[in-house]
């Protein structure tokens, strides 16, 4: 079984099309995270601004000087260190909104009035009885929302990967395959595992390969710190709980796994059932991306189910923000028995398909 | 070892491929020969289990060889019409993947790839990919995996298709070597591809087997039927189209041989001759193709 489950893996990965979309991903990645960290800009409130390692070093030392737990005097602190200058003409523009540094942008947007003063509201008004704690979480807020556009991404190199898993093997393989002795039985379920294990392989580099170039472009600082405190960039549609940096990348990590076993267990039945590759490519993808499409706002009950299919769990902002359960957990945790679902269901119909299917 | 098919008939929509068929097969090598469209792949198909039948049963010693499964499936060998390869594989890791498909143990696979290979001479490109291998050296691969894990029922659809001369009679020379205690099963609608080598040929015609038997017995039907005669050359192309012909050859000082099957003289000199194969097969499949 290990033998035929390497030689269906390298039957996946030695087509030219996986070899340059993997690549293609890859360099993607690559951009995605050097081009967000080159375009960091910071400003220290006195006389020192950078971009890029300059800018995440500014914004590293102001957190660190607010370190701990949010209350109102270091709320009161942040607005008076960067307060606008007064003299300056603002030209109608809100204070809440200008940015000066990642810390200050979190703090003005919640608690600053249209000049740059306090607006009145307190921590315990804005995030309740949460204990909200202060820290450097702007490299790996970024790097959480490059993930989100590369997992999306991946989800279609995984449909491209696995789509001729069976429907490549339907061109004439397929005469040689189920003559043999296990061609109905054990190479059905090596393809399958080979598939499964290769998707997980390939989520696996891509979410290494990302959070390693975030841990150095901008350090483990950050981690333990709530995401709630986030630059404006974030408060629009962003997570509503009190989770920090690490606790989120790996909820949307884990997603990413759930994610690409559904997607790999849809991909397969289809590479099974329209028994070309082509097609199963094109009506996989179109399957996968099809729930985005539908008219369901999230605030809907019916979002909760549709929020569970597997373009959601790449997108994974609006599943983790769906309510939590009675018991605390997000609700997002359901997307692991989903996907098993899927997969299996996925799995045991390839297999049928491939193994009772007539040569003709 | 007896392969039977009992009451055989596959279907597709009106058109009936195989045609309530009963047939014994034991050990030996059989030549199953038709026109284009007489059922052979179709029967090879169902003999491999790449297709149901509509109706009727194949057993393999009494046990119907769906119910049989891998017992069945690792007694055999197949190479398809029309099959494809895995163009970045080479021709030892194509046969290794066959082999494991197969069940095989990766030395004892590693060890009879090579020396299929050998036998079928692609020794020198052992490690070459597929996808720089012509036509006849992919077919050269595919009688290899055939080949593998010697398998006790071997069937070959149209086995020499891209061959050479003389890979043809290498092919020969192999299966010759390989069928004892074996049923072989090939199909062809060369003639000379089975006439050397088969024990018992089967004459496919409109899904059924309409002549059975080693080549003299089934030749002699046709016994004092076949007849030569000599002609002028500027007349043989006219003769060859009002007789059902089998052969021309020129003798060079202006006149034609012609080699004809009819019940009775064609012509007043013509000399009755011994019938082969490919006359027996002119009588049936006159025209090329059977439907």
């Amino acid at each position: 079984m290990r033998r035929l489950i390497q030689f269906e893996m390298r039957k996946l990965f030695s087509r030219r099309l996986a070899q340059a979309s993997l690549a293609l991903l890859l360099l993607l990645s690559l951009l995605l995270g050097v081009s967000t960290w080159r375009n960091m800009y910071a400003f220290d409130g006195k006389s020192r601004e950078g971009t890029g390692a300059a800018a995440v070093e500014i914004d590293q030392a102001i957190a660190e000087n607010y370190a701990g737990i949010l209350t109102d005097e270091k709320v009161q602190q942040i607005l008076s260190e960067f307060a606008p200058d007064p003299t300056l003409d603002l030209h109608g523009m809100n204070a809440a909104y200008l940015y000066q540094n990642a810390l200050q942008s979190s703090v003005a947007l919640r608690f600053s009035d249209m000049n740059g003063g306090w607006n009145g509201v307190g921590v315990s008004d804005v995030f309740g009885d949460e204990e909200i704690r202060v820290g450097y979480v702007y490299g790996w807020l970024s790097t959480s929302q490059n993930l989100a556009k590369l997992f999306l991404v991946l989800s279609l190199v995984l449909v491209i990967l696995l789509a001729p898993v069976f429907g490549g093997e339907y061109g004439g393989v397929d005469n040689l395959i189920l003559t043999s002795r296990y061609g109905r039985t054990k190479c059905a379920a090596a393809k399958l595992l080979a598939a499964m294990l290769s998707a997980l392989l390939v989520t696996a580099l891509l979410a290494t390969a990302n959070l390693a170039l975030a841990l150095v472009l901008y350090g483990a600082d950050g981690l333990d710190c709530s995401i709630l405190l986030a630059p404006v960039e974030f408060v629009e549609g962003y997570i509503p709980f009190n989770l920090t940096c690490g606790a989120m990348l790996a909820y949307q990590v884990l997603l990413a796994f759930t994610g690409a076993v559904s997607v790999a267990g849809l991909t397969l039945a289809l590479s099974a059932l329209c028994q070309s590759p082509l097609t199963a490519l094109a009506a996989s993808a179109a399957l996968y991306l099809f729930p985005v499409l539908l008219p369901v706002p999230e605030t809907s009950w019916v979002f909760r189910f549709v929020s569970l299919l597997p373009v959601y769990h790449a997108q994974f902002r609006s599943l983790m923000s769906v309510e939590q359960m009675a018991n605390g957990w997000l609700h997002a945790v359901w997307a692991v028995p989903v996907s098993l679902a899927l997969a299996c269901a996925g799995a045991l119909l390839a297999r049928r398909a491939f193994a009772k299917h007539q040569v003709c | 070892m007896k392969l039977q098919t009992n009451h055989l008939t596959k279907q597709f929509g009106a058109k009936t491929a195989v045609d309530d068929l009963s047939l014994t097969l034991t050990t030996g090598v059989y030549g199953l020969l038709g026109a284009n469209g007489a059922g052979k792949t179709t029967l090879m198909r169902l003999l491999c289990g790449l297709q149901t039948p509509s109706s009727g049963e194949i057993t393999l010693n009494g046990q119907r060889i769906a119910a049989l499964g891998e017992n069945y499936r690792s007694l055999l060998g197949y190479l398809p019409q029309h099959f494809a390869y895995y163009p970045d594989f080479s021709a030892l890791d194509f046969l290794l993947y066959l082999a494991a498909l197969k069940g095989l143990r990766e030395t004892t696979a590693r060890k009879r790839a090579r020396e299929l290979l050998k036998a079928v001479g692609l020794s020198e490109q052992t490690n070459h990919k597929i996808k720089t291998f012509s036509g006849g050296m992919k077919q050269r691969l595919g009688i290899a995996q055939a080949l593998l894990g010697a398998p006790r029922i071997l069937i070959l659809d149209e086995p020499t298709a891209g061959l050479d001369p003389k890979e043809r009679v290498r092919f020969r020379n192999l299966i010759s070597a390989f069928s004892k205690d074996r049923i072989v099963i090939l199909s062809t609608h060369i003639v000379s591809d089975v006439e050397f080598i088969a024990e018992e040929i089967l004459m496919m015609k409109a899904g059924q087997i309409v002549q059975a038997g080693n080549p003299q017995e089934i030749t002699a039907e046709i016994d004092g039927n076949v007849w030569e005669f000599v002609v002028p050359t500027a007349r043989a192309e006219e003769y060859a189209a009002a007789f059902n012909t089998s052969n021309l050859r020129n003798t060079g000082s202006n006149a034609t041989v012609l080699r004809v099957i009819a019940d009775r003289p064609p012509v007043q000199n013509a000399v009755r001759v011994r019938p082969n194969l490919e006359d027996l097969y002119l009588f049936y499949f006159k025209g090329g193709t059977d439907r």
